[in-house]
């Protein structure tokens, strides 16, 4: 390579970031250097984020980090079934976690070290010389983890928080397992997607014999500061959130009521669907047609007869089954901390498979979440272009104070 | 690197580092180089230092080698091949002693790259990722502590142990070997069949050391692919021939080859010095080779008896497991108990597959099942790992 560099030269280092992205690959092949180029000013400048040696995000806490946490540009989510049926061995686990957990927030690796060098080592080792980039550990508990098949195995069906259940069966609803549920869900996030997966990797690795991993899916986002990040589709997604610095805001729609029981005090409910896109057909369909659907202009994310993007919402002046529509009128707010993916290509379409990562956090998700699935399930005009393929629900408990662990109360209590 | 260099920097190696210790040990024979008579307390004063620069010499030559090999110069590949070998054979001794298992590792990559290059037309990249996995373990080899493992009693009791075990394998494969190929010879399918799964299961059981003589064993157990089609022959060669109904007079060659092959691997075993670590490390691989090949199916397409497979790395693994438990309990009782129960788990599973005492068929398991399985053995490795524990 020459070493004369050109302004709107792309970094190996954003190069990467960019091929995180549906068809990088395939813009390097058709349209050659030009192309990544754009597409890495459209990815903005996350990676300056995380050179900072002081992008760390507390992990002890009232609320666990990763909800109200500024949204990292890379996520993974898992969900795990536990194999045991061992209170003893559950709490074993979760202790693990915790102080895992926290090491990978401050950037330390685990720290026993292997006796010898004929063991293997206790760190996977691809977090080295990276610094911890924001990464935050969020874990959540299902509805499987309270009754499983009927069985309550840790005598702990009791302190099943109030609003914990699947997902019911929603109209037009396309699950494929493994992608529904889980006994325990880990969300870890990042702005720099090698150290989310080491971050997750090293949990999977440390839960050996007593969780096994049953779904995993890897999301990305790029949110220029202050702006509202775009999905795949090219729309603005999460207008409506409140600031997660507005503690009002947050204790109204995030953080659990008073009545539930005492672990999840400070917690919340996680949802999650796995939305598949259908972004050919999205892409061959008129602009009109589009900001029909969303019931906003593509641009500027202002609503039908608005002019900017936050300007309130006049639900008469937008097409009645367009999204921002059908989710208005429900009157209910939620939390949204949304990822796209990819994942290569539909074999038999040649089509590309991707799509977004819809997490909501939410205070009693049977008031906000649930009634508004139903409505867009059935009315949404945006359902043209998407497919549910994925869904799961599960309680957070509240944040882990130092010297304790993860659900302590509920698993001690 | 010219050939006198490479020599001079030999012999002062020699001079400073074996024959001092040698001299004081009473040797008077300065010209003796070879330092295969050195007593154990020699090489107790061979210093980190020393190995050092031992790697740094090798690392010398190895650079050489890479060189000429870059150049695609064949004379100099011969040549400095020829060199680095020369100098490894004065000074493996020293290796051998002090640290058993990168000696290992070192003649791994060292002595089929030292073959390879030898040949009028070598193959260049085959010859390249040897030179880089060498470059690697002599550079492990600089950064290694002088005392590399421990040689307690009870250690060494398992290896004596499972040694037996590994000829004991070793001859019944080369038993029912012999009564595999008398069949394909006679034609006789239905026989031929099932004494294929026998031999297997007893190749199996013992193949991280089988593997461990480089040669032999894509000879005796290549799949189709893993070979050049003209060279493709052992036991996989003649299952497509049987259960794909191909004429097996055509195997007649292959069967008499592979009756040599596991004769001349049994010679090896009986011949094989066993270290700790690479018994350890072997409980390992035979798990994992259950978990990466067997699981997938991959490794018997033809007569499906894949589980059968699975079932024999495991019971080898188990086998380690069980010479190693003494020393096991010394250091880590809870990671004894742990494996014992998790053996014993497995063990169940896999017989949950058997119909009349024998494996199903893979193509018969579901997806949940193989899942099962696959997880099991995960568990497995992740606390096998952990046995190394013993070596300290």
């Amino acid at each position: 390579m020459s070493s004369e560099v050109k302004p709107n030269k792309v970094s190996r280092r954003n190069l990467l970031k960019a091929s995180a992205i549906a068809g990088v690959g395939m813009a390097i092949g058709a349209s050659g250097f030009g192309a990544v180029t754009a597409m890495s000013d459209v990815l903005g400048k996350p990676s300056n984020k995380d050179k900072s040696s002081k992008s760390t995000i507390p992990f002890y806490g009232e609320h666990q980090a990763g909800i109200a946490t500024p949204q990292q540009g890379f996520a993974y989510i898992a969900a795990f079934n536990l194999l045991t049926d061992q209170k003893q061995e559950v709490i074993k686990l979760f202790k693990n976690w915790s102080s895992l957990g926290y090491a990978l927030s401050i950037g330390q690796v685990n720290k026993e070290t292997a006796s010898n060098d004929f063991l293997p080592p206790t760190d996977t080792g691809e977090s080295e010389d990276l610094s911890p980039s924001n990464i935050t550990i969020t874990f959540g508990l299902g509805s499987s983890f309270f009754l499983k098949d009927g069985r309550d195995r840790y005598g702990i069906a009791s302190k099943k928080p109030k609003h914990l259940q699947d997902i019911p069966a929603m109209p037009r609803d396309a699950l494929k397992d493994p992608f529904i549920g889980g006994d325990i869900c880990i969300q870890v996030c990042a702005d720099d997607q090698q150290i989310a997966f080491h971050g997750l990797r090293n949990l999977m690795k440390s839960a050996n014999g007593i969780a096994e991993i049953k779904w995993i899916q890897s999301g990305f986002l790029s949110s220029p500061d202050g702006k509202t990040p775009r999905n795949l589709f090219g729309f603005k997604d999460g207008t409506a959130n409140a600031q997660p610095r507005d503690e009002s805001a947050m204790n109204r729609i995030v953080w659990a009521g008073a009545d539930e029981p005492d672990w999840m005090t400070g917690g919340s409910y996680m949802a999650v669907r796995k939305i598949q896109m259908m972004l050919e057909s999205w892409d061959r369909s008129s602009l009109k047609s589009q900001e029909d659907t969303f019931g906003r202009n593509k641009k500027t994310g202002a609503a039908y007869g608005k002019a900017k993007e936050h300007d309130s919402v006049d639900l008469n002046q937008l097409p009645r089954d367009s999204h921002t529509r059908a989710a208005k009128e429900t009157g209910q707010e939620l939390f949204r901390r949304a990822y796209s993916y990819t994942e290569g290509m539909e074999p038999t379409t040649g089509n590309i498979n991707a799509g977004l990562m819809f997490i909501s956090y939410q205070k009693d998700p049977d008031t906000q979440f649930l009634p508004m699935l139903k409505k867009l399930s059935q009315m949404d005009r945006l359902n043209e272009y998407t497919k549910h393929i994925g869904s799961a629900m599960f309680a957070i408990p509240g944040g882990i104070r130092k010297g304790e662990y993860l659900a302590q109360n509920l698993l001690e209590g | 690197m010219n050939v006198n260099k490479n020599k001079t920097i030999i012999a002062a190696l020699l001079s400073t580092s074996l024959l001092i210790p040698a001299l004081s040990g009473c040797s008077s024979n300065s010209e003796k180089t070879n330092g295969g008579e050195k007593s154990p307390e020699t090489s107790k004063k061979f210093k980190e230092n020393d190995v050092k620069a031992i790697s740094s010499s090798l690392k010398t030559s190895l650079n050489s080698f890479t060189k000429a090999l870059n150049k695609e110069d064949n004379e100099n590949i011969k040549k400095t091949a020829k060199n680095l070998n020369t100098e490894w054979l004065a000074l493996e001794n020293n290796i051998r002693e002090s640290h058993p298992l990168l000696y290992t590792e070192i003649e791994k990559y060292l002595l089929p790259l030292y073959a390879g290059a030898s040949q009028d037309n070598p193959d260049k990249a085959t010859l390249k990722s040897l030179a880089s996995s060498l470059d690697e373990s002599l550079t492990k080899l600089s950064n290694a502590k002088e005392a590399e493992e421990s040689n307690s009693a009870t250690l060494n009791q398992a290896v004596e142990q499972y040694k037996k075990y590994v000829n004991e394998e070793a001859s019944k494969l080369v038993i029912s070997t012999q009564g595999f190929t008398d069949a394909v010879k006679a034609k006789d399918i239905q026989k031929a069949k099932a004494l294929y799964a026998e031999s297997r299961a007893h190749y199996e059981r013992i193949e991280p050391i089988a593997e461990s003589f480089g040669d032999l064993d894509p000879k005796i157990d290549a799949r189709e692919g893993d070979v050049d089609p003209s060279e493709w022959g052992g036991f996989h060669r003649i299952e497509k021939a049987l259960w794909n109904n191909e004429s097996l007079g055509a195997m007649i060659p292959v069967a008499d080859q592979l009756n040599k092959d596991v004769l001349s691997l049994q010679e090896k075993v009986k011949a094989v010095q066993l270290r700790p670590t690479e018994v350890v490390a072997g409980a390992m691989e035979l798990i994992n080779e259950a978990a990466v090949s067997k699981i997938t199916g991959e490794e018997e397409r033809y007569s499906r008896i894949d589980l059968m497979d699975l079932g024999a790395n495991v019971e080898g693994s188990q086998e380690i497991y069980k010479n190693i438990l003494p020393a096991l309990n010394e250091k880590d009782k809870e990671l004894a108990a742990k494996l014992d129960a998790k053996f014993k788990e497995l063990t169940q599973t896999l017989n949950s597959h058997k119909k009349n005492g024998q494996y199903v068929l893979y193509t018969e398991l579901t997806q949940e099942q193989i899942r099962e399985l696959s997880q099991k053995l995960g568990v497995l490795s992740e606390l096998m790992g952990q046995t190394a524990k013993i070596l300290q």
